[in-house]
């Protein structure tokens, strides 16, 4: 039912309340203002009585209270004059209020309520916004709004789930720009430059989430990006002691700590050199391709839930002169804690060349994607890039 | 949608208050039955309406409705379900509109009980009550929309002050506000009776009962924010002379004053103009409560003028309700004019000397509170007023108004004599002579001494006044029963507050793991600390155990947190009991595993606020005295 309606009921319940009581008036308590008074000053008299009786007085003072009892009665007698209620008619009193209840109620509504039927705030709860629509706005709410950080945030929020991954970074320098105190904006915006940079954890990146640990040592956020730049760099004590500490900080019910146990368990498993759920990706890259490209071009080798976003689950990126024919992807190379690789059933697997080493498919990039993979097989799978 | 049906329930509940007030005056001006007699079931649909906004908003703080401003700025994801609910009242708008809803709740409450009030009373009570409701919709309508919906709604909601995640804080305010509001019944009773007119016993004999209840709920309310801040702001205190504590004791000095000045108005019709100018100043000093609590007022005298409709609406609220109550009043003096007269020595005089002392003392927290607010509006400077002005200023007030307290009761009304007086106090006195000069032996510290004092006094008269009574009727009726714990209350408290003051332990210190401590006797020692984690906050977890010749008696678990917000707080670990507590709470890690630690040992502190159930237990009993229920014959005219 649309509101409006709703509106309409609430008001001819209102009306249909009013008119009742019109029509059959309570009835009235039937006490006689005179008699509660003199009903109140016998009680005192009795209460009197009983002080004489309790010593608290003596005669005189009982004879003298009552005396006051019976003058301040006699004065409460004479102020006492009560108007008799007369049965009148009061139909016309129901035109009125009927005319008058919904002009005054809607009238201070509309008046005061941002509400308006057509209104994006009052459909809100039956048809969100697309994350293109919602991005859209914000732009737009940005535009007169320039230093709303909160704003920013969001929209580099949006651009990063839409995969527009430069433009989330635009945002988030925004949004770094008014405040460069926040640091769950450093680490978001952190964690999209490293996404921009293929998980790779160099430059601005790491100053950022240095510098969201100072502002909060305890943040979680922060501490698994870290602890992501100590495997990057093999210090996997330094990682694990990391990661531990983001885990004492997540709270017991977040759907994160679950991921992080497991990844804490996967770095014992790699520490033990018992690794398990493991994809591993055997390249053959023909001469003819070789000769095409630079040594330096990057080979970017990935998993890819089989089914929505386009996102890497797991990766690894290396210059062709450095690649040795095989690489085996782990949870270790996950991009993101809460979304491991073994998390995953199935997974595609992708192999790309690039000059630039972007996240994003470039024209002269070349790529090739496997078929479907279970992930609990632990399956080996070989790639031609022809 | 729900969220818009909430905010036209808040008007639709304004339009029922405007018919409160309107409808039934032009009844009992013309004399029509129908409509004199709309008050109540248009009070009963301003309840209604009010009730359903307040629900409203309540399942949009569960929804996590981000939508709803309010919501946001208050509540987040993480909070668990309880605070959810327990904010809706976290804040200016939401407060506002509990207050509304209690209001409406305490009128209703006034339409269904006074079955012996006759029906133009019952009217015209209702719509005063009427009138008040409209002015807090009005501000909440105008100013302080709680339904507010945000353009851009964001994915989180901010936190709830991790100071009001807390159970003392879930039933803290709605009790405060039982009293404040309540102190609207009193005022209602009055100004309808100014209006009518005629200021006779059964106004006097009837708003007696809800003012008590409505003190019962104000001391109770008061004492539960005491003990909040005891266990909740980390660092032992019970009183902090803080302007928002001085907020609510106002209105409690002068509802005390008010429920003594009823009793003589009542039983002896002298007090008329006092009891009026109380039950006036009541309302008018719980409404200024309020509003410099919630208008932010008192955080910064500049967050007044940053708001300026709030500030204005709250001036002109306040100069409305106060400057016409006090029109009326001077309009009607003349009805009040009194030739019950009463001799210097008279349970009158007694109760005469503790009104003036009361107010006298109000006034005194009154300057101190507003005196700073007022220099700082004004530009003409900051000063501090704290406890050494209050303690100063107050105590010396309060303690011949303690004297006096349990002297009044056993005086005549009237007239008595000293020969009467002495004769039937002297072996009280010399009992409590007796006592005091026993209890030297064992105090050393003069305020205690003092306090001692003053509990063997309170407790013997009450004791001798309860003993003279059994022995004359043996009945004992309600209101004296309340009378006596109310007072023992007093006793207990102010026993507990001196001897916690002034013979508490406070230490401050570093701890290293393992390393004891003795205070007062007991040994603690540092067991270390544990870090977790919770909904929504982190922390330190210390361990403490406590060693009374050598037995283990206590483990304590202070906590440091920090919220999602970063809003650090800290949360006492307490091994409570009557004779003592034991606080332990956790300051900050000093490297090497050592930790800073705040140990308290804190005697008596439990009677402080045991004094306060006690008053307010004495307050609900007297409210249900016997002579309450007096039956009244009814007219078969008018139904």
């Amino acid at each position: 039912m649309s509101m409006m309606i709703w509106m309409g009921v609430m008001l001819v319940v209102s009306l249909a309340w009013i008119f009742w009581f019109l029509k059959k008036p309570l009835a009235d308590s039937g006490v006689d203002l005179q008699q509660s008074n003199i009903e109140l000053g016998k009680q005192r008299k009795l209460e009197l009585q009983t002080d004489l009786e309790q010593e608290l007085i003596d005669q005189e003072q009982f004879d003298q209270a009552l005396e006051e009892i019976s003058s301040t009665l006699a004065l409460e007698l004479n102020q006492a004059s009560a108007k008799k209620l007369s049965k009148s008619n009061a139909n016309i009193w129901i035109g009125i209020v009927a005319i008058l209840l919904p002009i005054f109620t809607i009238g201070v509504y509309q008046n005061l309520s941002n509400y308006t039927p057509t209104s994006k705030v009052a459909t809100i709860n039956s048809t969100p916004l697309s994350l293109e629509e919602s991005a859209a706005k914000l732009k737009q709410h940005l535009q007169e709004n320039p230093k709303d950080v909160e704003s920013w945030k969001m929209l580099g929020l949006s651009y990063f789930e839409l995969n527009k991954i430069q433009e989330s970074i635009k945002a988030y320098e925004q949004a770094y720009q008014i405040d460069p105190k926040d640091p769950r904006l450093l680490v978001e915006y952190a964690s999209t430059m490293i996404s921009a940079n293929d998980d790779q954890f160099t430059g601005r990146p790491v100053e950022l989430i240095k510098q969201a640990l100072e502002i909060d040592p305890n943040a979680p956020d922060a501490l698994y990006l870290a602890g992501m730049f100590a495997v990057s760099v093999q210090d996997f004590e330094l990682a694990k002691a990391l990661w531990s500490k983001a885990l004492s900080a997540l709270p017991e019910q977040s759907s994160d700590r679950q991921a992080l146990v497991s990844i804490l368990q996967e770095l014992s498993r790699v520490e033990s050199g018992n690794i398990s759920n493991t994809v591993t990706v055997n390249v053959k890259i023909s001469d003819a391709v070789l000769s095409a490209r630079s040594p330096e071009d990057f080979l970017m080798i990935y998993a890819k839930a089989a089914q929505g976003r386009p996102m890497p689950i797991a990766i690894q990126k290396l210059p062709i002169k450095a690649f040795t024919g095989q690489v085996v992807l782990s949870d270790m190379n996950s991009v993101m804690s809460e979304k491991l690789l073994s998390q995953h059933d199935q997974a595609l697997i992708v192999v790309r060349i690039s000059t630039t080493g972007s996240a994003m498919k470039q024209p002269d990039d070349l790529q090739v994607v496997s078929e479907v993979v279970n992930i609990a097989d632990n399956p080996s799978v070989t790639l031609n890039l022809n | 949608m729900l969220v818009e049906l909430g905010h036209f329930a808040l008007v639709l509940s304004l339009a029922f208050a405007c018919l409160q007030v309107i409808l039934p005056t032009i009844g009992l001006l013309r004399s029509n039955l129908a409509l004199a007699q709309l008050s109540r079931p248009m009070l009963w649909a301003q309840f209604f309406w009010i009730f359903v906004a307040f629900v409203v908003l309540m399942n949009a703080f569960v929804a996590d409705d981000f939508s709803v401003k309010y919501v946001a700025s208050n509540s987040n994801t993480e909070l668990p379900d309880m605070f959810k609910m327990s904010a809706v009242w976290g804040a200016h708008e939401g407060s506002l509109l509990l207050w509304a809803l209690i209001l409406s709740g305490w009128s209703v409450a006034v339409s269904v009980f006074s079955k012996r009030l006759p029906g133009e009373v019952l009217n015209h009570i209702l719509i005063i009550l009427g009138l008040i409701s409209i002015g807090f919709l009005l501000f909440l309508l105008l100013t302080s929309n709680p339904f507010e919906r945000l353009d851009i709604i964001p994915v989180q909601g901010r936190e709830l002050n991790p100071l009001l995640q807390d159970f003392g804080l879930i039933i803290h305010p709605p009790m405060l506000y039982m009293g404040y509001v309540g102190m609207a019944i009193p005022f209602a009773f009055v100004l309808s009776s100014l209006i009518r007119g005629q200021l006779d016993s059964t106004w006097l004999r009837w708003s007696r009962p809800w003012t008590l209840v409505a003190w019962a709920f104000l001391t109770f309310g008061i004492t539960l924010g005491s003990w909040w801040a005891y266990y909740e702001l980390g660092w032992g205190g019970w009183w902090f002379w803080d302007p928002v504590e001085n907020a609510s004791f106002m209105p409690w000095l002068v509802a005390t004053a008010l429920v003594h000045s009823l009793s003589v108005s009542e039983k002896r019709g002298a007090f008329k103009h006092w009891t009026v100018l109380l039950a006036i100043a009541g309302f008018s000093l719980s409404l200024l409560g309020t509003f410099l609590v919630r208008s932010g007022i008192l955080t910064s005298v500049h967050s007044f003028a940053a708001d300026p409709a709030r500030g204005a609406f709250i001036l002109v609220f306040l100069i409305l309700v106060i400057g016409s109550s006090l029109a009326l009043y001077a309009w009607r003096a003349s009805l009040m004019r009194s030739s019950n007269s009463f001799s210097w020595l008279s349970k009158e005089s007694g109760l005469l000397i503790n009104n003036i002392l009361l107010v006298a003392a109000m006034l005194s927290v009154f300057l101190g509170t507003l005196y700073p607010l007022l220099l700082d509006s004004l530009g003409l400077g900051k000063i501090s007023v704290g406890a050494p002005y209050f303690d100063a200023v107050f105590v010396p007030i309060m303690i011949p108004a303690i004297l006096v307290m349990v002297i009044a009761p056993f005086l005549r009304w009237k007239k008595d004599t000293l020969v009467r007086s002495a004769k039937l106090l002297s072996p009280v006195w010399l009992g409590v002579g007796v006592l005091f000069i026993a209890s030297l032996f064992i105090v050393e510290n003069t305020y205690v001494a003092l306090a001692v004092f003053l509990f063997i006094w309170i407790m013997l008269h009450s004791l001798a006044l309860l003993f003279n009574r059994v022995r004359q009727n043996g009945q004992l009726g309600l209101a004296f029963i309340g009378m006596i714990l109310a007072h023992v209350g007093i006793a207990i408290f102010l026993l507990g507050a001196t001897v916690t003051t002034q013979l508490g332990i406070e230490k401050d210190i570093k701890m290293d793991v393992n390393q004891p401590i003795t205070v007062k006797g007991y040994q603690f020692v540092f067991k270390g600390v544990d870090s977790f984690s919770h909904e929504n906050y982190q922390g330190h977890k210390g361990r403490v155990e406590a060693y009374y010749d050598g037995d283990l008696i206590a483990s304590l678990n202070p906590e440091k947190r920090q919220y999602v917000t970063g809003m650090p707080m800290t949360e006492a670990a307490i091994d409570p009991s009557l004779a003592r507590d034991l606080y332990v709470a956790l300051g900050e890690s000093l490297g090497g595993g050592a930790w800073s630690l705040r140990i308290y040992y804190k005697p008596l502190i439990r009677w402080i606020w045991l004094g306060g159930l006690f008053i307010s237990l004495g307050a609900l009993l007297a409210a249900f005295d016997r002579r309450y229920r007096l039956s009244v014959r009814r007219s078969k005219v008018g139904s």
